[in-house]
């Protein structure tokens, strides 16, 4: 299956900042793709980028077999949900479908409708008097309304209740089965998009930490727990990505180059969050910041 | 883009149109009346019987209308100042145009249409107010011959359109670049009222060489027709204006001669010695070229904003 994303050195600065750095990803089409990392991580700023709203400083990405452009063939095979789901707040739904109907050549008004009046959402209210969660379908509606081939998300849960999450990802889960759709979507609510992602960008601090098949990075990957003990016998043949000590028990994330048998650790497979949550750590403790928050979350700890 | 520009700004459309209508039917009654005074003046000029009408100023128009009249100096400032300046700005600030620029249309197509409506609105606005405040004045220029001072000049013809194209780009470019409304508008209100201060006060004085007239101090001279004067003084014999010489008496700031300082008529005095006076000023029939040359130079600032305006949208990350 060909990518719907490459990336190859993809970098954003601003002035001194760099945002995002280096940063070189795949993500085959019909994924969908969590795109997870702690704040300021660089998550808007990819997204950004592929979306063609900002363009960067150095590197190139390939979307959909073209750059990132102002062009109305890319924009329209593009379907961005910006952070805050700003939509123009004085307007009804129904005029955001006209909108649409104006500046897009391939348009589905009908599924708006459809969808909005399945989830009793008024189509003829200003959307600035609707929820936050109804404002969310309103946005997720019409951007879906465009028959994108590309998805792009940006934390569109972050404002959302539980229910109106379950509710944003359903649609989300139809609107991937429905046709030839790659989804990239941003969220630290790690635990919530698990059911419904295949595919995983790790960010943290503007660089790609990991990116790939959600499956296959689990198996790549091992929680080691044992009493206190050097590691350097693991270390040598894998690579700790995650090493946490208490007074009688050593915990490990390893990523393995190879079988990895020693009676002396208890192995198990990590879940999405552990997995997430060991790298993200590793990044906090590895620049000498913060240790005492990376230790709020023991890998494996309680198990 | 067209329909959206419309959806956007229907209602301040239907705002606009009342507030013209408004404007529009206080000149019309006021004017057909002042029209129809003008007209009995000339009829009884014509036998003979002019009376004081001459010169007088408010026999034809109220003083409230009068300041009506003079206030349509800012209506080409208007569009620019409540549409242009929150146009780009309020976008941003809203970050709708997130949500207007990945549709599919290109953002310099967005901009293009939308503030492409702008200024036609801006200029149909000021267009419209001028045309009527052409008309009212009419008669009121040809009994003061008034046309060609400021605050007359900025209010009539074809220069009040070009002034709200300029106000106009300048709003647009203003929240373009600064990206925030109140700076945008700020800017856009110390912009166009220091540039329409420079040019009626400074500027428009020196668009041609003005011309210079010499007078016999004792019979005034006012030259034919509404002219704009840029200078006026004594000079001493053979048009020389005499060196600042501050130890001997002055008039006007010229040193009069030892013969006049006593005199207790200075200005005959002056007069038979050679003194003279000088009127420098621009003749009444460059008015339509001087409408023209200060139309081009609006005109060509909006252009330039304009095109800043493109460039930093095309430029800068949105």
């Amino acid at each position: 299956m060909s990518a719907a994303i490459e990336t190859r050195g993809l970098s954003k600065r601003y002035r001194k900042v760099t945002a995002l750095g280096d940063c070189s990803i795949d993500v085959p089409e019909g994924r969908i793709s969590a795109l997870v990392g702690p704040n300021g991580a660089g998550k808007t700023t990819l997204l950004r980028l592929l979306s063609g709203l900002a363009a960067p400083t150095s590197g190139e990405a390939i979307v959909l077999g073209g750059s990132p452009r102002q062009d109305p063939a890319y924009l329209s095979a593009i379907g961005y949900l910006a952070q805050d789901i700003p939509l123009y707040r004085r307007l009804s739904a129904a005029d955001h479908t006209g909108i649409g109907a104006h500046l897009n050549a391939r348009w589905d008004g009908a599924s708006v409708r459809v969808r909005l009046s399945r989830l009793n959402i008024p189509l003829d209210q200003p959307v600035g008097t609707l929820s936050g969660g109804q404002r969310a379908q309103v946005a997720l509606a019409l951007t879906l309304a465009k028959r994108p081939q590309l998805l792009l998300l940006d934390e569109p849960l972050a404002a959302l209740d539980p229910l109106a999450r379950r509710i944003f990802l359903g649609t989300l889960a139809e609107a991937a089965a429905e046709g030839n759709l790659t989804i990239v979507l941003s969220s630290h609510l790690i635990a919530d998009i698990e059911q419904l992602c295949d595919h995983l960008i790790l960010l943290a601090n503007s660089q790609v930490q990991l990116c790939g098949d959600i499956e296959t990075l689990i198996a790549e990957h091992r929680l080691l727990v044992g009493p206190r003990k050097d590691t350097t016998a693991i270390a040598r043949s894998h690579t700790i990505v995650r090493e946490e000590t208490t007074a009688r028990q050593t915990s490990l994330l390893v990523r393995l180059n190879g079988p990895l048998v020693d009676p002396a650790w208890s192995l198990e497979e990590p879940n999405l969050e552990e997995l997430v949550l060991g790298y993200m750590s590793q990044n906090y403790s590895s620049r000498g910041i913060n240790t005492e928050l990376a230790q709020l979350s023991p890998i494996g700890g309680g198990r | 883009m067209t329909w959206i520009t419309w959806r956007q700004y229907r209602y301040q459309s239907a705002i606009a149109t009342g507030l013209l209508a408004a404007v529009a039917v206080v000149v019309l009654i006021s004017g057909s009346h002042a029209a129809s005074v003008w007209h009995s003046v000339l009829h009884r000029c014509g036998t003979g019987q002019c009376g004081g009408l001459f010169g007088s100023s408010t026999s034809l128009d109220g003083p409230v209308i009068n300041a009506l009249v003079v206030a349509t100096a800012a209506v080409p400032l208007l569009p620019g100042l409540l549409w242009g300046a929150p146009m780009v700005a309020h976008e941003l600030e809203t970050k709708t145009n997130q949500f207007a620029w990945t549709q599919s249309v290109t953002r310099w197509r967005w901009l293009a249409v939308k503030s492409g409506w702008m200024l036609l609105s801006a200029a149909i606005i000021a267009g419209v107010v001028a045309a009527l405040v052409t008309w009212w004045s009419g008669p009121d220029h040809a009994l003061n011959a008034d046309t060609f001072l400021a605050n007359r000049f900025d209010i009539v013809d074809i220069v009040p359109v070009a002034y709200a194209i300029f106000a106009m780009a300048l709003g647009i470019c203003a929240g373009t670049v600064l990206r925030r409304t109140v700076p945008a508008l700020a800017v856009t209100l110390i912009g166009f009222v220091g540039l329409r201060a420079l040019t009626a006060q400074w500027l428009r004085l020196h668009y041609m060489a003005p011309v210079t007239a010499f007078y016999n101090l004792l019979k005034p001279y006012i030259p034919s027709g509404s002219y704009l004067g840029v200078a006026q003084g004594i000079v001493g014999a053979n048009h020389k204006i005499a060196a600042p010489n501050f130890n001997v008496p002055n008039f006007n700031g010229v040193p009069m001669p030892a013969a006049c300082q006593t005199a207790q008529k200075p200005i005959p005095c002056l007069a038979s010695h050679g003194y003279q006076g000088f009127l420098t000023y621009q003749p009444a029939n460059r008015f339509w070229a001087f409408q023209g040359i200060e139309t081009g130079i609006f005109l060509v600032l909006a252009a330039v904003l304009l095109g800043v305006t493109f460039s930093v949208l095309r430029r800068r990350d949105a």
